[in-house]
């Protein structure tokens, strides 16, 4: 009964079709994974596969066909922010917001009181190392800034999971190693639940714990793989032997 | 900064250059003075008419007009506009038809509208409205389309419900458009208003530049093009005042 449910995601057989023009496309077939607290979880799989989809679904924007998505025990059937803070590629910040309205935008929505709200969103943007940057506008930050305040507006309802739609694909190859060490150390202070969907397998199995490994349309999960490096994970363990079998074996699984 | 006050100074001089020419070209002879008199005499019969109270109630009634037929064009096509954009059936059926009827010259429909009107203020108003609300239907389509679909996602995904998506999202990414549409159809709502003034009407501006022409009062008539001038200027940098103040975001799309 007393079972502690916080930060906890269970997915339990999800399948979706989605019906488009008359066209069907088949896109998750029996998904089921469950996420403890805490936990960094990486999803790779190719393009195309569902990821996206999947996580439409945890964020409740979507509705599986079949099976069910449990979220701190409760099933999922409409966006619940202050349970899940959800990250997308795109930073997809309002342009017309600063930096700090931005990072408010989901307080605002529950009508939280504006000095609340101010408070919040700059202990949020100092979290994401955006102290000071509150009143730059978004056409005034860089792609990793940019991506910095869409962190810290998943972050500032402090919800115990953060889910993240390949968050960094979009930034050039050194802000995206600098992105991922802060997403690190974010996690590290704020021991969130992490779900974390990148089409990069190093990326993929530097940041996380465990990495899901999902085949190609209709998407299914092939493998689990737990990623028993030590932490804190350092830029040089990617040249180790065992950093390299990890990818290795995903590598295996997906290219066909 | 420097270049700014240097672009705004060269513009000065052109204009007045171009004033010196207007006066001086007449007075050497080097136009028909009939055809275009000096500037200091259009001017001078430009102050006489601001002052003439016969004038005012032309121009009163121009502006009642004009606005009357701006406040039922620009809602009633933005709304129409972003209603058949927002509905995919709709947009099929209706997208293509704004576009054909945007493309007829609007001046061939003015006796019909006489005859359904007759010489009216709602008839000028009418022909207003028919003038303007194509484009701004056609703006109001490229405003919805400057929506993000990202945008609402990230909305929804925090929870918002469709007011909120409306008034966050929707207002603010369509502001910027919506501005343009606001200054098209004023220009295009003052020419069909004094197209239709000109063409049969018994007052405004538009019928005394139509009478002006006849009885040949050429200083008159280009008073009447100043007063005309001056106030579209006016109002389109009243709204291009409001689109620089979006303009620091308006370019991160
Ligand atoms: N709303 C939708 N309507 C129709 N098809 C969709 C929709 N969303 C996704 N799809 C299709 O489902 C498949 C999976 O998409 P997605 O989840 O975005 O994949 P991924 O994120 O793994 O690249 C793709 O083939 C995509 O075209
Ligand atoms: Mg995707």
């Amino acid at each position: 009964m007393n079972k502690d449910v916080s930060g906890t995601i269970q997915v339990e057989g999800v399948s979706h079709t989605f019906v488009s023009n008359g066209e069907k496309t088949h896109a998750l077939d029996n998904v089921s994974f469950e996420v403890p607290k805490n936990r960094f979880v990486s999803i790779v799989g190719p393009s195309g596969c569902g990821k996206s989809s999947l996580l439409m679904m945890l964020a409740g924007l979507q509705t599986p066909d079949e099976g069910r998505i449990i979220c701190e025990g409760k099933k999922i059937t409409r966006p619940d922010p202050q349970r899940i803070g959800v990250v997308f590629q795109e930073a997809s910040l309002f342009p017309w917001l600063t930096a700090e309205k931005n990072v408010e935008f989901p307080l605002s929505l529950r009508g939280v009181k504006p000095a609340v709200r101010h408070d919040r969103a700059r202990e949020a943007l100092a979290l994401v190392g955006l102290e000071g940057f509150g009143s730059r506008y978004p056409h005034e930050l860089s792609g990793g800034m940019k991506q910095r305040v869409s962190i810290a507006r998943g972050l500032v309802q402090d919800p115990p999971i953060l889910m993240m739609d390949e968050p960094f694909a979009a930034l050039d190859e050194q802000t995206r190693t600098v992105m991922g060490d802060e997403l690190l150390r974010i996690w590290e202070q704020t021991r969130k639940t992490i779900l974390f969907v990148t089409h990069s397998l190093g990326e993929a199995v530097y940041l996380a714990d465990q990495v899901l490994v999902m085949s190609a349309r209709p998407g299914r999960i092939i493998d689990r793989i737990d990623v028993d490096l030590p932490r804190p994970r350092r830029f040089e363990m990617m040249s180790t032997q065992p950093f390299m079998e990890l990818r290795e074996r995903i590598w295996r699984q997906i290219r066909h | 900064m420097a270049a700014r006050y240097e672009t705004a100074l060269i513009r000065l001089i052109i204009i007045a250059l171009l004033f010196g020419a207007w006066e001086f070209a007449p007075r050497a002879d080097l136009v028909n003075a009939r055809l275009l008199p000096p500037a200091s005499e259009v001017f001078t019969v430009f102050f006489g008419l601001i002052q003439d109270p016969g004038f005012h109630g032309h121009l009163a009634t121009t502006l009642q007009q004009t606005l009357t037929a701006f406040l039922i064009a620009v809602p009633v096509g933005a709304l129409l506009g972003i209603l058949i954009a927002e509905n995919r059936f709709a947009g099929e059926v209706f997208k293509p038809l704004v576009f054909f009827v945007f493309s007829i010259p609007k001046s061939i429909f003015l006796p019909m509208f006489i005859l359904a009107f007759g010489i009216s203020f709602w008839q000028k108003v009418a022909f207003g409205v028919f003038s303007t609300i194509f484009i701004v239907m056609m703006t109001a389509f490229a405003a919805v389309a400057s929506v993000r679909s990202d945008h609402i996602r990230v909305a929804r995904s925090y929870g918002a419900n469709l007011r909120q998506i409306i008034a966050r999202v929707y207002l603010p990414s369509m502001t910027p458009v919506l501005l343009e549409a606001v200054r098209l159809a004023m220009i295009f709502n003052f020419t069909g208003i004094l197209l239709a003034e000109m063409y049969a009407s018994r007052a405004g501006v538009g019928n005394l530049i139509g009478t002006w022409g006849r009885g040949f009062q050429i200083p008159q008539i280009m008073a009447g093009i100043v007063t005309v001038a001056g106030l579209s200027i006016l109002f389109n940098e009243l709204v291009r005042w409001f689109e620089r103040r979006c303009e620091h975001w308006r370019g991160d799309r």
